[in-house]
């Protein structure tokens, strides 16, 4: 199937040349009613075989994230080959965000995607709307081994493309506030509160701010974030803001709100006025997350996914708090699901790999790692996610957030959209630019990308 | 063997060759010329798009921002570079003892790979911990944020790129050791001094040898600008080192937007063609006869 | 074959300067200043292309985890190794030595083979044939790499050859680079077309006029080609980045860059990564560095 697809769509690529080349310039439906596209075809249902065939074959698997993350898959993958010595899976590890989505787009393009892929709710849009991937939904209904209802909607919600559950999400993590706690006790803070303020986390950041050496710069900064509009999200809807005008059918952003402008300035005002988290030179210089790791930054924004590295932390205490709460009650969703490209060949064993990766048994040694916050109902509030013996202690923090938690746009267009924000608010926040500036910057140059 | 035959089967020695520059060159280019004018996302079939590509190229600020950087970073690197490599064959292109070990010490930086040249530099480039704020610091100089600030992120990619010269270098010395010693000589007996004897003699005869070297660096700084930007910056701080290689691979191969990729490839071509041409009449073509 | 007559225009040029320059015969005191004054020069020019070799050494040999440092460091203290140790913990990186010099290994011979053959055809064939080819390696020199990556990945794609060696390997079956093609076809220029002659009337084709004589005689062009395609393959970062998929193949510049993406700013083990790349490149270097230099000028750019 992909090499038949590859080649009908090479074939059809040198008509369009060839059209092209032999002066037919004008005619804009040259490829009108031509073939389908390949890897269209949502609607195949999986072919139905006897129950009783175990599949098999060698099927791969693409992640990302740190090594203390592949070790976590790494379990679940030989745990999954001894319960199926018949299917043999192969790990691909890209550690980056930005070179796991190009590495996706050429896989794609050449039509050899991995046969299971690891997405974000904010990416798989654009894979969906050009039916790049095989609906899921169909497969769930008739699995035996793991039933839509024992999962938290708010994680399978998401993954509903048109109507249709495209991918199986392993988890619904959100954004958290890990903490040093040898730094807290030091600048003698107690534990944040489970309803502490924006003020109160504003007052330990500024009392983790030091130098400790007295030479005029910081050592020690009190917070640490990446600086994207999906960090600044959560403090936009507490304080009553949306990102876009409407959530259901998005056409435009609505950062130009006074609410979202008000939550932004409070987000920029952490460095440019505070200077409660490192500025572009000391950021460039050694990063936040490194400066957490190395027990050099009080507190750390981030979501479940750091877990596994830092359980690797041996010299100083820390744990996890809630985001401070604004004006109303408002958490952000972070969700991968396990999706399966539609031009796959061995749907039978991927299918029975995510099946087993997203059943209990799977979902609990991912959990048992750190890495997640399970989507399934049961693991999630069971020892193994919220042991207290393990890092973080306070667990529950991210179940607690669950009733108010919050996603993004579902869109195509909304990784570009997020990658040129960033761009923006990174020059708003290190004090290169007025935030009015970037906020109509950002507003006119998203705008193309509602209409695709 | 006759001549005919020795001449046809002669062919057949460079059959690998043209099948190798077909299928890597040749065919990838006319296709991308026709991708230029489709719409194609790799997922689905391209359709023909015209010169819908390049309308969209003409108001994409990203692309007029990667297209000035790209000159700007032509416009510092090459003449610097040029600059030094002359300076440096001229200081070394007489043998005499060590001069082997300090031709070498100046190719050295040429053979690094380019991954490990980009992280090298970014760690010397590095604002807070770098050894070169170091030692502009602890002699009394500012010391710039380098990669960091948006004003002097560009040049400082480009300053970097400025050690790799060792193929001009071997190129500028063998120009210069054709100078026959005459000429010199004469030069000296009419007691000339070293920048008259630079000006009158060498500059003239190295012309075509330093219009290779332009000519190779201006190809190279469009080839070669793209690990640096990628593993130093990224294109940033706010896209000051977006160069048009690292936008054509990330409207491609991160955005899905194939033909707007070849649209950018197709004016990079172009414009890299004019460039060498213009080159070229400024230094007043080849000055070989039959050349090469 | 350059043009004979600027010389000999520019001499009147430089005469009003006579009196401005001293021009008195050189005594022995005074070159040996000017010798000493140029050692001091070069071991300038020669120390600012090699410290920073030594910065990245000592950087590398930083014990991990430690403050970063705030004054210039020859060698910290303590001198820990263990940033080495962990680069292969961390990664394959032996797994990723071995592909690197795998892919290496294979190119050059084919390079070889291949430049040498269509140079030998280019230096042979009738002028109206040489000058057609030459113009292809000059043009072909030309071509902005980053306008193929697009469509040759299509091609290769087509030939099912993404995440395969031979993807790595396939510009090898142009020479790698028509700059090498050059370089032989200059060599093979400078043969005695009557020792040719006599070979072909003796019986001999192309292919053994190539092994018997062209070859062998082209040594020197034969080591710059090879070391500079082992650095061509050792250094490409890009082909593997389009073209691979599997870790399994992974060579040693995508592994640098993942280990840039597992930590960006943890510069004692960047660092390591660096030195384990590039020692292999500097010991070749240093190693053939003289024939390089010879080879290069004989063989290589000498305008005839």
């Amino acid at each position: 199937m992909p090499r038949s697809a590859v080649y009908s769509r090479l074939t059809l690529l040198a008509a369009v040349i060839m059209l092209a080349l032999a002066g037919c310039a004008g005619s804009n439906n040259a490829t009108d009613g031509g073939p389908s596209p390949p890897g269209g075809a949502g609607n195949s249902l999986p072919a139905d075989r006897p129950a009783t065939a175990e599949p098999s074959g060698a099927i791969s698997f693409m992640i990302f994230g740190d090594t203390a993350e592949k070790a976590a898959y790494e379990q679940l993958v030989a745990a999954f080959e001894e319960r199926h010595p018949a299917i043999d899976v192969s790990l691909i590890h890209i550690p980056g965000q930005s070179d796991y989505r190009q590495r996706l787009g050429v896989d794609f393009a050449a039509g050899t995607p991995a046969d299971v892929v690891l997405l974000n709710y904010r990416r798989y849009a654009a894979y969906a709307a050009r039916g790049a991937l095989e609906p899921l939904g169909p497969y769930l209904e008739r699995s035996t081994l793991i039933d839509q209802a024992d999962f938290y909607q708010e994680s399978i919600q998401p993954f509903i493309w048109e109507g249709q559950l495209m991918c199986i999400p392993q988890n619904l993590s959100s954004l958290v506030v890990y903490y040093n706690r040898d730094l807290f006790r030091a600048a003698g803070l107690s534990d944040p509160s489970a309803d502490w303020t924006w003020e109160e986390f504003l007052a330990a950041a500024q009392a983790l701010t030091r130098d400790t050496d007295g030479d005029g710069a910081t050592d020690q900064y009190g917070l640490g974030t990446e600086v994207s509009i999906f960090r600044a999200a959560p403090f936009i809807w507490q304080n009553g803001g949306e990102l876009v005008d409407n959530p259901e059918a998005p056409t435009r952003l609505a950062l130009d709100s006074p609410a979202a402008r008000e939550a932004l300035q409070w987000f920029v005002d952490l460095q440019v006025r505070h200077k409660v988290v490192p500025d572009a030179v000391a950021e460039a210089a050694e990063d936040s997350e490194s400066r957490f790791l190395n027990g050099r930054l009080g507190m750390f924004l981030n979501s479940r996914r750091g877990v596994p590295t830092y359980r690797t932390i041996e010299r100083f205490d820390w744990d996890v708090a809630p985001l401070p709460q604004g004006k109303q009650k408002a958490g952000i969703l972070h969700a991968d699901a396990y999706c399966m490209p539609a031009v796959s060949e061995n749907k039978a064993a991927i299918w029975t790999f995510i099946e087993f990766a997203n059943a209990a048994e799977g979902q609990h040694i991912i959990a048992a790692s750190g890495r997640t916050v399970p989507s399934l109902r049961a693991v999630a509030e069971s020892p193994t996610f919220l042991n207290p013996g393990q890092k973080p202690a306070n667990s529950q923090v991210f179940l607690d957030v669950i009733p108010w938690i919050r996603t993004v746009p579902i869109m195509a267009g909304w990784a570009e959209i997020e990658e040129l924000s960033a761009e923006e608010l990174s020059r708003a926040y290190y004090g290169q630019a007025s935030l009015d500036e970037v906020i109509r910057a950002t507003q006119e140059r998203a705008q193309p990308l509602f209409t695709p | 063997m006759t001549h005919r035959r020795y001449q046809r089967s002669l062919l057949l020695l460079l059959l690998p060759f043209l099948f190798g520059v077909t299928l890597l060159v040749v065919a990838p280019a006319i296709l991308s010329l026709g991708l230029a004018f489709t719409h194609y996302d790799g997922l689905s079939a391209p359709s023909w798009a015209g010169w819908a590509n390049f309308q969209a190229l003409a108001t994409n600020q990203l692309f007029g921002i990667a297209v000035v950087n790209s000159l700007l970073f032509v416009a510092i690197s090459v003449p610097l570079r040029t600059l030094l490599t002359f300076g440096l064959a001229l200081l070394f292109a007489r043998p005499r003892r060590g001069v082997g070990l300090y031709r070498a010490a100046v190719y050295l930086p040429t053979v690094v790979p380019g991954v490990a040249y980009a992280l090298i530099w970014l760690w010397i480039l590095n604002p807070l911990y770098g050894p070169l704020n170091l030692l502009l610091g602890s002699v009394g100089l500012p010391t710039p944020a380098w990669l960091v600030d948006p004003r002097t992120a560009l040049a400082a990619v480009a300053l970097a790129a400025v050690f790799q010269l060792g193929e001009g270098f071997v190129i500028l010395l063998a120009g210069l050791q054709e100078i026959p010693d005459e000429y010199y000589e004469t030069a000296t007996l009419d007691g000339a001094g070293r920048l008259a004897m630079v000006r009158a003699i060498v500059l003239p005869l190295l012309t075509p040898w330093l219009l290779l070297v332009v000519l190779r660096d201006l190809i190279v700084s469009v080839q070669s600008s793209f690990t640096p930007v990628l593993l130093m910056t990224g294109g940033g701080p706010y896209y000051a080192t977006l160069l048009v290689p690292l936008l054509i691979y990330q409207t491609a191969f991160e955005r899905l937007r194939f033909g707007e990729g070849a649209a950018m490839t197709l004016l990079v071509f172009l414009g890299v063609g004019l460039l060498i041409a213009l080159t070229y009449r400024l230094f007043g073509g080849w000055g070989y006869d039959e050349a090469v | 074959m350059m043009k004979p007559s600027e010389p000999q225009r520019a001499a009147p040029e430089c005469s009003p300067r006579r009196t401005q320059v001293a021009a008195g015969p050189r005594s022995p005191f005074r070159l040996r200043l000017r010798a000493v004054g140029f050692h001091l020069i070069a071991l300038g020019v020669a120390l600012t292309f090699l410290v920073p070799g030594a910065w990245v050494v000592a950087a590398s040999l930083r014990q991990p985890g430690t403050p970063p440092p705030r004054r210039i460091e020859w060698l910290p203290n303590p001198v820990s190794w263990s940033n080495y140790t962990e680069l292969f913990e961390l990664l394959p990186m032996g797994r990723y030595l071995a592909n690197s010099l795998f892919v290496a290994a294979l190119a050059v011979p084919l390079t070889l083979v291949v430049a040498s053959w269509a140079a030998f055809a280019m230096a042979q064939l009738p002028a109206r044939w040489r000058y057609v080819l030459l113009g292809l390696a000059v043009a072909l020199r030309m071509v902005p790499l980053p306008a193929l990556w697009l469509t040759r990945f299509l091609v290769l794609s087509e030939l099912r050859l993404i995440d395969t060696f031979a993807a790595l390997l396939a510009p090898a079956w142009m020479g790698t680079s028509p700059f090498f093609v050059l370089i032989y076809y200059w060599s093979f220029r400078r043969l005695p077309p009557a020792l040719i002659e006599a070979a072909r009337l003796d019986g001999l084709g192309p292919l053994g006029i190539w092994a018997r004589i062209a070859w062998p005689l082209a040594r020197p062009a034969t080591v710059a080609v090879s070391v500079l395609t082992f650095v061509h393959y050792w250094s490409d970062f890009i082909s593997p980045l389009l073209y691979l998929k599997s870790e399994a193949r992974y060579t040693v510049p995508v592994g640098l860059r993942v280990l840039q993406q597992l930590d960006a700013t943890n510069w004692p083990l960047l660092m390591a990564g660096v030195v384990v790349m590039v020692l292999p490149v500097m010991v070749l270097f240093v190693f053939v560095q003289r024939a390089f230099w010879v080879g290069e000028r004989i063989a290589g750019v000498q305008g005839n």
